[in-house]
This record gives structure tokens, sequence and C-alpha cells, in this order.
């Protein structure tokens, strides 16, 4: 939650009016937009999660990838390692998103990539399994691209990402 | 019945309703309702689910859909 947010809800509290975000009915749905991430180690879920955490979250995960993607494009995930996205804004020019790691931009000969580097590193703010935010990225990637565009980090090299496990 | 994934560091969690014409099933819709609108204040992008597939979406809530999924905000770097 940014502190702007923060502010409000506690002079809304202060002054007696609605809370814009109550506590949800259930309290184990964990919401993370509510909480801020910085502090926490790369590759790390937080303080207090255990091997089997980690384990199960990844299994989870997995599963919701793949609802997410939906059966033909899972597979040919775990086939070839990687799916591929044509640009919708730049001909010739196509993303390759691979589990855990930068997206690769890759250009046809004559295409002028946007960016001075081929890797552009994009992560979630908030801690997830790898595997759950690759489909989240491609969702991002199809369906919307300019917002890629905005925030996408350049970088010469390839590398992990880091609010990933 | 619908649901949204919540995708967290849990791997996911499910916020379901039932479209039943009840009380209880309507505490369960305003639920979703506002957990999906409290999700995108804060940054985050839904999808759903048409023909098998998830899209992002940026209408407001419906019941009717059958599986929402609210889907991190994203930075570089």
């Amino acid at each position: 939650m940014t502190h702007f947010n923060q502010f409000i809800i506690w002079w809304r509290r202060l002054l007696g009016l609605d809370d814009p975000y109550p506590e949800p009915a259930d309290p184990a749905i964990e919401r993370p937009w509510r909480k801020r991430w910085d502090f926490l180690p790369k590759r790390s879920a937080g303080p207090g999660f255990t091997r089997s955490d980690y384990a199960a979250a990844r299994e989870r995960a997995r599963e919701v990838a793949r609802a997410t993607l939906g059966d033909d494009l899972w597979e040919t995930l775990q086939y070839q390692g990687y799916l591929d996205l044509p640009s919708r804004i730049t001909p010739g020019l196509t993303y390759r998103l691979r589990v855990g790691r930068r997206i690769e931009v890759l250009c046809e000969p004559g295409v002028r990539s946007p960016w001075r580097f081929d890797y552009l590193c994009i992560n979630p703010t908030y801690p997830l399994p790898e595997e759950e935010f690759f489909a989240q990225l491609y969702l991002y990637v199809r369906d919307r691209e300019d917002i890629i565009r905005r925030v996408a980090a350049p970088q010469p090299w390839d590398q992990m990402l880091g609010r990933t496990f | 019945m619908g649901r949204i994934i919540v995708a967290n560091r849990r791997g996911h969690q499910v916020v379901e309703w039932t479209d039943t014409d009840t009380e209880e099933a309507r505490l369960q819709i305003a639920e979703a309702e506002r957990i999906l609108r409290e999700a995108r204040e804060h940054g985050c992008m839904v999808s759903k689910k048409v023909d098998g597939q998830h899209v992002l979406d940026t209408k407001p809530f419906d019941p009717s859909v059958e599986e929402y999924q609210i889907i991190a905000p994203i930075a570089g770097g």
C-alpha cells in the first residue's frame, strides 16, 4: 500500500468515516498489494517462509500458470522452454519469455529495437512464484504491450528476476 | 459459481461466490467485488477467463464471469 493510501485511511479512521479497505471476510486471504516488499532480499518470499511453504507455493503456482495460459501454450512452454510473442507495436520484433528470467528482445534483420539492450528486466512489485509471474507477464506482453514499453528496464545481459522465487 | 484467483507468495488463494439468490451469495459477491476494486486501486491488473483463456480486463466486476485473476503490478529493474 502506498504511503498516500495509508495516510488517507488513517485520516478516514480518525474522522470516523468508513474504512475504504476494511479487513477481508476471510483473513487468511493474503493481499500483497497492501504491504511494501522493498525490504526483502532477492528471490525471497519473506521471513517465516519455510522450505515446505516454498514447495507448496510453487506447486500451486504451477496450477494457476497452466490455467492462465491454457493447455496448448503450457505444453509449448514445457517443450521448448520459452514462449515467443510478436510485438503489436513494432513489426519484426519478438519478445521471448522464459520462466524466472528477463525478457529477451529479438529483432528480424533491419528492424530497430526501441531499447539499447536485448534483455528487459521486469519484476512484480510483490514476491510471486516464478511460474505464476511468467503467466502474468505473458498477459501483459500480449494485452498491454504499452505498459511493458513504459516500465521495462533494458539490460545488457540475461539474469534471473529478483522478485520471483 | 465464480472465483477470483488471488496470486500471491502462497502461489494463489481463491475467493469464491455462488450466483444463487440468497443473502449469503450477495455477501460473497460484495466481498469479491470489493477485493477486485481494492486490488485495482493499488495498481493491480485483472484478467478474466474467456473461452478457456485469460485476458486482461478493465471492466467492472461481473458476477457472471467464471474466473478472475488479480495480476501483480510490474516495475522495471
